[in-house]
Order: C-alpha cells, then sequence, then structure tokens
C-alpha cells in the first residue's frame, strides 16, 4: 500500500513536472490582474546599479523596475531570442557597422519625465565609455562599438568599427538599465542608491537584508501590463529556509534554482500545487590545467584526464543529486550555437565507448611518462552544489585510469584569487552567462583572457574566436565555432567541460506567465506574470 | 564600591583597543578581498585597471598602518565608516539588524531565566525525588540539543502538522507586536531552551551549594520560615554563577546565533557577520567584531556591578 502510495506521488510528481515543462507559460490561461507575487532571493544586491553590479540579488528585486533597448523574449525557452523592449522596429546595415533603433513614444520614467533617445545613449555611453571613477562590469563586451548616436528624439543608432555577429544579443542584456540622462548628467553614481526606470513596477521598500517591495506602475507604456499588483523579494540566504518558504506558501518561487532534492520534496509535500519548469542552465563547471606545470603542459595528459569522464552515465547518476544534467560542448545544450549530439560524440571525452576512452587515456598516460598512481591535487571551490559531487566524480572517474587525486578545497571567497594567481595544478573553473552567446561564453578561452586561468597560449583558438565574432552569416560562424570547441577541447584540450548545470525551479502553481531560461539573469522583468489566484 | 566600578570601566578602553587591533589584523591576513569578490561575480574577470581603482575608492592600495589609523579616529568618534560592499553606511547596515539581534536574545534570556530559575531551585529543593530527576533530564536534553536543531523541528512541525510557517520578514514590535512576536518567538524557545539548561543546572548546584551552608543552618535553627530562608538567604546567595552564565550568554546572543538565525531567516547581526566576513567586507567586520565586543564588555560591568549588589564582600574589598 505505501509503495503504491509512493509510487502514485512520483507519477503524479512526474505528470506535473511535464506539464510545467510542456507547455509555455505564455499559452496559458487569460491572465488574471492583481496580487503580490512573493519571491526568495538568495543573495542582496550591493548597490542598485545594473551597469557594475554581476549578482542575481540585483537583477531579480531590480531588474522589474526598469526597460532596455532590446529583452530576450521572455516566451523564448532557449534565452536568445531578441526582440523588442524600448526600441520598436529597428535596421541594420548590411555590413554590420550601424545599427538603427527606432523608440517608443510616450514612455515615461518613474518620476514623470519622457524617454527619448537622450536616455539611451547616456545609458550607453554609461556603459560603453563609463568616464573615470565609474565602474561599468560589462564594458569589454562593447568593444567594436565607435560611437552611440541620437539623430532625433527618437532614434538611436551604433556605428560599428567592426561587424559583430553578438551585438544583437548583447543589446539585450538585462543588465543594461536605461537610466535618465538628466539624473546622469548631475550625478553618475545616483542609480548606486536610487531607482528611477521606466520599467513595469516602481520602487517601493528595501529593507536591508529583509526584503526589497516594488508597486504596478500604473502609466506603464505596455498597455494591460503589469498584472500583478507589486512584487514582494524576500532575502533568504539559506537553502533550506527558502524551501520551507515556497513550502509553506510564504513565497511562490525563487528564480535562482533549487536543487533535484529541493524539487522532489516540494512535489511530494504540495503536489498539484507546485509546478515545475526545468532547463539546461547557462552555467558550467570546466577543469583549467595549468599550462605551466608538469605533466600538464603535455596535452596528451590533459586529453587522458578528459576521456576519463564517463559523462552520459555520470549524468543519469549525478543529476538525482546535483544540479547537473546534460552533456554539452561549448554551448548550452538545446540552444541554436550548440553541437548536435552525434558531433560532440566525437570529440574527446565525449565517445559513447567508455572502455575505449579509458584505454586511450591510459595509453596517453604511459606515453607522456605518467606512471600508475600518478598523483595531483585537485583544487575545488568551497560550494556544495554542484561544485563538490562533480568533484567527487571526477576523481572517481581519474583514479579509474591509474591516477590518484587529492582533492583540495578552497574557501569560495579565496578561489578566485587563487585561480588568478595560478596557484594550482588541477582546478574547477566555472563559468555562468547570462545569455546563452558564443562571444560571451568563450572570450575566456583566448590567450590574453584574464580568465585564461590555465595560461594557454594558442593563436589558433584566438583566430577561431575572433573570425567567429565577426561572422555574419550563421552557417560560416556555426562552422568556426565547431572548429574552436575542437580546438579547444579536443586537438589541445586547453580545458574541457564537466556537466551543463541544470535549472530546476518549482514554483507555486499560481505563478503564470513566465517561461524558465538558460539563465537565471533572464526574465526578470515580470511583466508578462501573473496570479491565477 | 566607586573605585571598584571606576576600575572596571577604565579598563574596558585597553581592552576595546585591543579588540580593535586584532581584528583589524587578522580579517587581512584571511585570504581574497572584497573588491576580487564584488567584481568577479559569478565567474566573469574584469581587467586589472579596474580592480585598482575600486582598492583605491575603499583605501585599500595605502599602507596598513596607515588604513588602521585612519580607521580607529573614525572609529573613536563612532563613525565606522561605510560598507565595502554595499557602499552604504555602516549605521544603516546594522541598525535594524541589531534591533532584531537584541530583541531575540532579551527573549531568549527572558524564557531561560522563566524556566532556570524555578526549576533548579525545585531541583535542589527536591534533591533526589522524582521531581528533580525530571527537571535534571528535561535540563540534560536542552544541554544536548543544539537550538537550530530544535529550531528546525519547530519548522517542520509547524510545516507538517498545521501547514504554517513564521512569517519571514521581520516586522518591528513598535509596528505590529502581533507579526513581531509570531516570528521571533521561536527561536526565542530554541535557542531559549538551550540557554535554560545551562543555567538550570548551574541554578541547582549552586542552591545546593548554598543550602547547605551553616548560615542557613542557623537561619533554620532560629526558626525563620522556610520560604524565607530560601528567597533572602539562598537564592541571593545562589545566584552569583547563574547571573555570571546570564549575562554571558546574553552577550553571547547578540551575534553567535548564525545557523538558528538561517533557519528562521533571521535579518540578524550573526547572519550579516557571517556575510560580511564571506564578503570580506572589512569595515563592516570590525564595526560588527567592535559592537558585539562593547556589548560583551558592557554586559560584563553591569556584571561586575549585579556581583557587588549580591555580595557585599565585594563592594567592601
Amino acid at each position: 500500500m505505501r509503495a503504491f502510495r509512493i509510487r502514485s506521488m512520483l507519477l503524479l510528481a512526474l505528470a506535473v513536472m511535464c506539464l510545467g515543462v510542456a507547455l509555455p507559460a505564455g499559452a496559458q490561461d487569460k491572465p488574471r490582474y492583481g496580487g503580490e507575487l512573493v519571491f526568495a532571493v538568495p543573495s542582496e544586491p550591493p548597490t542598485y546599479d545594473g551597469h557594475q553590479e554581476e549578482t542575481f540579488g540585483l537583477m531579480h528585486p531590480i531588474g522589474p523596475h526598469y526597460n532596455t533597448l532590446l529583452r530576450v523574449d521572455p516566451f523564448d525557452k532557449t534565452g536568445t531570442k531578441p526582440v523588442g523592449d524600448l526600441a520598436e522596429s529597428w535596421v541594420i546595415a548590411k555590413d554590420g557597422l550601424t545599427y538603427t533603433f527606432k523608440l517608443r513614444r510616450g514612455v515615461k520614467f518613474h518620476d514623470g519625465g519622457e524617454m527619448t533617445s537622450k536616455d539611451v545613449k547616456a545609458s550607453y555611453d554609461k556603459i560603453i565609455f563609463p568616464p573615470a571613477g565609474v565602474k561599468s562590469s560589462r564594458q569589454a563586451m562593447y568593444q567594436a562599438v565607435e560611437a552611440i548616436e541620437a539623430p532625433d528624439a527618437y532614434t538611436i543608432r551604433f556605428r560599428m568599427k567592426w561587424p559583430e555577429s553578438s551585438f544583437m544579443l548583447n543589446l539585450s542584456s538585462p543588465w543594461n538599465f536605461i537610466y535618465r540622462a538628466e539624473v546622469l548628467a548631475k550625478d553618475m553614481h545616483w542609480y548606486e542608491k536610487n531607482i528611477n526606470g521606466t520599467g513595469p513596477f516602481k520602487f517601493a521598500e528595501h529593507v536591508k537584508g529583509s526584503h526589497w517591495v516594488g508597486k504596478k506602475n500604473p502609466d506603464y507604456w505596455d498597455k494591460g501590463k503589469p498584472y500583478l499588483d507589486g512584487y514582494r523579494a524576500l532575502f533568504i540566504s539559506s537553502s533550506s529556509a527558502q524551501v520551507a518558504a515556497v513550502r509553506g506558501e510564504r513565497a511562490h518561487i525563487q528564480f535562482r534554482g533549487f536543487t533535484p532534492a529541493d524539487r522532489d520534496s516540494l512535489v511530494q509535500a504540495l503536489g498539484p500545487k507546485i509546478t515545475v519548469q526545468e532547463s539546461p542552465w547557462d552555467c558550467v563547471l570546466m577543469v583549467a590545467m595549468h599550462h605551466e606545470k608538469k605533466p600538464f603542459d603535455d596535452k596528451r595528459v590533459r586529453r587522458a584526464l578528459t576521456l576519463a569522464l564517463d559523462r552520459y552515465e555520470a549524468s543519469k547518476n549525478l543529476s538525482k543529486i546535483a544540479i547537473v544534467k546534460d552533456v554539452g560542448g561549448i554551448q548550452v545544450p538545446g540552444t541554436p550555437w550548440a553541437t548536435p549530439p552525434d558531433e560532440l560524440e566525437k570529440l574527446a571525452g565525449y565517445g559513447r565507448d567508455i572502455a575505449k576512452s579509458r584505454a586511450e587515456a591510459k595509453r596517453l598516460l604511459k606515453e607522456a611518462g605518467v606512471p600508475e598512481g600518478f598523483s595531483f591535487t585537485f583544487k575545488n571551490r568551497g560550494i556544495p552544489q554542484p561544485y563538490e559531487p562533480v568533484a567527487i566524480w571526477m576523481i572517481d572517474q581519474w583514479r579509474q585510469v591509474g591516477l590518484n587525486v587529492k582533492q583540495e578545497i578552497i574557501e569560495a571567497s579565496a578561489y578566485h584569487p587563487m585561480l588568478k594567481r595560478g596557484d594550482f595544478e588541477v582546478a574547477m573553473d566555472f563559468a555562468c552567462g547570462f545569455i546563452v552567446e558564443p562571444d560571451l561564453d568563450l572570450h575566456r578561452f583566448v590567450t590574453t583572457s584574464d580568465a585564461n586561468y590555465g595560461r594557454h597560449k594558442d593563436k589558433v583558438v584566438d583566430e577561431l574566436f575572433q573570425k567567429q565574432a565577426r561572422a555574419l552569416d550563421a552557417h560560416e560562424r556555426r562552422n568556426l565555432l565547431r572548429a574552436l570547441e575542437k580546438r579547444l577541447i579536443d586537438e589541445e584540450v586547453h580545458v574541457f567541460y564537466t556537466l551543463q548545470w541544470h535549472r530546476i525551479i518549482p514554483h507555486s502553481a499560481k505563478v503564470k506567465g513566465w517561461t524558465v531560461t538558460p539563465s537565471h539573469y533572464l526574465n526578470n522583468q515580470l511583466d508578462t506574470v501573473w496570479l491565477s489566484e | 564600591m566607586t573605585k571598584y566600578l571606576m576600575k572596571r570601566f577604565l579598563l574596558m578602553f585597553p581592552t576595546m583597543l585591543g579588540v580593535a587591533m586584532l581584528i583589524f589584523f587578522l580579517i587581512r591576513i584571511v585570504p581574497g578581498d572584497v573588491v576580487e569578490l564584488r567584481l568577479a561575480g559569478d565567474s566573469s574577470s574584469v581587467n586589472a585597471k579596474v580592480l585598482a581603482e575600486e582598492r583605491a575608492k575603499h583605501g585599500l592600495d595605502q599602507p596598513v598602518w596607515k588604513q588602521f589609523l585612519t580607521w580607529l579616529w573614525g572609529a573613536v568618534r563612532l563613525d565606522f565608516g561605510k560598507s565595502m560592499w554595499t557602499g552604504a553606511p555602516i549605521y544603516e547596515e546594522i541598525k535594524l539588524r541589531f534591533a532584531l539581534s537584541l530583541q531575540v536574545a532579551v527573549m531568549a534570556t527572558v524564557v531561560a531565566v522563566l524556566l532556570a530559575i524555578p526549576l533548579g531551585v525545585i531541583s535542589a529543593i527536591k534533591q533526589d525525588t522524582w521531581i528533580d530527576y525530571a527537571v535534571r533530564i528535561f535540563s540534560i536534553a536542552g544541554l544536548a540539543t543544539p537550538s537550530f536543531w530544535l529550531g528546525i523541528v519547530f519548522i517542520l512541525s509547524m510545516l507538517i502538522i498545521f501547514k504554517w510557517l513564521p512569517p519571514m520578514v521581520y516586522t518591528p514590535f513598535w509596528v505590529n507586536p502581533w507579526q513581531n512576536l509570531l516570528q521571533l518567538i521561536w527561536p526565542a524557545l530554541a535557542v531559549g531552551y538551550r540557554y535554560s539548561a545551562v543555567a538550570t543546572r548551574m541554578t541547582r548546584s549552586a542552591m545546593l551549594e548554598v543550602l547547605r551552608e551553616d548560615y542557613i543552618r542557623t537561619a533554620r535553627a532560629k526558626g525563620l520560615v522556610e520560604k524565607l530562608i530560601l528567597s533572602r538567604h539562598a537564592l541571593k546567595n545562589a545566584m552569583l554563577p547563574v547571573v555570571t552564565v546570564v549575562c554571558l550568554e546574553f552577550a553571547f546572543l547578540l551575534g553567535g546565533l548564525v545557523v538558528t538565525e538561517q533557519v528562521f531567516n533571521l535579518n540578524g547581526l550573526g547572519l550579516l557577520f557571517v556575510q560580511a566576513v564571506a564578503h570580506r567586507d572589512y569595515t563592516l567586520v570590525q564595526a560588527l567584531v567592535m559592537i558585539v565586543a562593547g556589548f560583551f564588555i558592557v554586559v560584563n560591568f553591569v556584571m561586575d556591578i549585579l556581583y557587588a549588589w549580591l555580595d557585599p564582600r565585594i563592594r567592601f574589598r
């Protein structure tokens, strides 16, 4: 009887999950007006300025106050389709050197001022050409921009030094809030402590360490939206308290993600009251190998390390206990530039025949003069999910090709400086993107990048990266990306990928109009979200 | 008495200076820095120029001794500067959290004292009876139960049995007393129980010792009512070690409830402390340590006054 009950619960959970995954939120019933969305945020914004911060702790509570020039389609599950936000239409010159955008009219800032091209120009000038003393975290993404012009009140034009295939998505960055030019002219730091956007929700309250409240903007330019009366972000750092908040219906959702165990416990406890949306996550753990330290200067050794990993088996097992799942290459599986599975299988470490791969790994190690039982230290970041389980899995896999690996956990705060100092032989590297775009994800592997922790020097990688970044033809770009991937993780094995993170969002079934994407930085404007009860 | 108190008061200053020096240099020994952490985010890296500019903004490019003197001069004027993580004034970061932590500490102390003193006294009076055994079991269970675990049990019980969870957002008592108590009573009970266990044990043993003293026997011999003997002669004298325990625990609670705060999602000083250390927010860590240390020192001072009141010998020493 008990077994039957458990089976029934699991079947029900599966059905609920499938329902949540299968139905795009936008295709659900007619939106209902009213209500306050309550969500948990595991982190808190250091300042309120999206142009300088990097944490989702800013994006989740503050994103709904702003619009951007373009945005990623809130119903696109791949999170890669740019659509207009404050831009109504646009024209891209054939040579890819000029982007002209027509802006919406009648858009008002929360202080009542009208939004014009002056505001867009001032905001992008701050992002791309920040004056001394003003921090812009993503300035490097816009190196191709030569100038920003505002020929009239409702037209904004970007002139480029060279064509850049990622530019439209770069302009869809959720961080590029449009600020008021008048305010910036008086004080470039004003937005660090204040809010004044054009977004669907107005700022109401921030109690440090506790919560953030936004109220519906009744003058929002997109008539009929937003549906909610407001939202309340609760800052909850403990993951168990976040789960308890959703379970106790004190919060509808947490937009970053939960573990598989949390998902299962919520589904079991709440049954049909919970909906689960899942997606491959634009975050990945990679393995960095120090190219200036022996024997990792030898590409045969690096190749052996990736060949030893049975990624497909790990995907099945680790996805039950950790926030990882899909086997992927240099791009998130299921997104436009991702490597098709049959091509992926041809790369080192992605073959289906693990016995053959491991035999090859052993041969390569022997050939490189690495003795059986060779010992090295693997440095890992002191964060449980998913660093710990992934590291334990890899250490076991490496043991199976005769390597004796010791794990050293470095406290999270000290980890990044350690990587930058190059104080490791082999270490866990990590990346989390805000839009799945090859330029954003792969720039770190260019020889001169600050994030090239393994310190490889490879002109071929650099050239391929630059060529794909400037290729305007999708087919050409795809081929260049495949070549770059092969060079990076197969031929030279400068670095290799473990498993793609997996984003799991179990949320109250009352929450409608929100679609999970591969990035927890996306889809936080909340203009399409509504509550069914 | 005045001399005694003055001496105690003056001792506060070198103690605070020692604490200031210790925390200032210790936090800087720990690897990692706030600028790198803030700008590195989940994964991205920023160039060295931006990092250097940001470090200069926080004065981290200055020699350590200069940083220390600048900070110390501010601290003397009760200006702890701005948080390196948020850029907000330290007092703004701390004020709400201080109010919450202080309230939990006070409530837990009230719970503990209300439980410990009657139970400890009864247990001592009824030594080796079933009442004594029951109290001993209750207090030993309290000693063996971490308050965060008890907190988790409270939360799960409320969730599973009553399908209810305490409010997750702090409402100050003067805004809405009911909401405030609904949130804080549970951590106060969880912490207060463990705290009471220590105090109960201490009260019991102190009472047992005092009840065997000659002056108690004399009081009984001259026919004094038992109630008076216990309250006026025994309890007051037995309170010295209990006061020590209660005061020290009270001071500890202000910043020491890290895990319990996480369990109940309390926006208190303990959690802020952990976040500040994780962020390497030097100014905030330093301010928090100074506040907690200052609180300890003040509580110690109050404890000295209480000692003098409880034990006249101290006053005349």
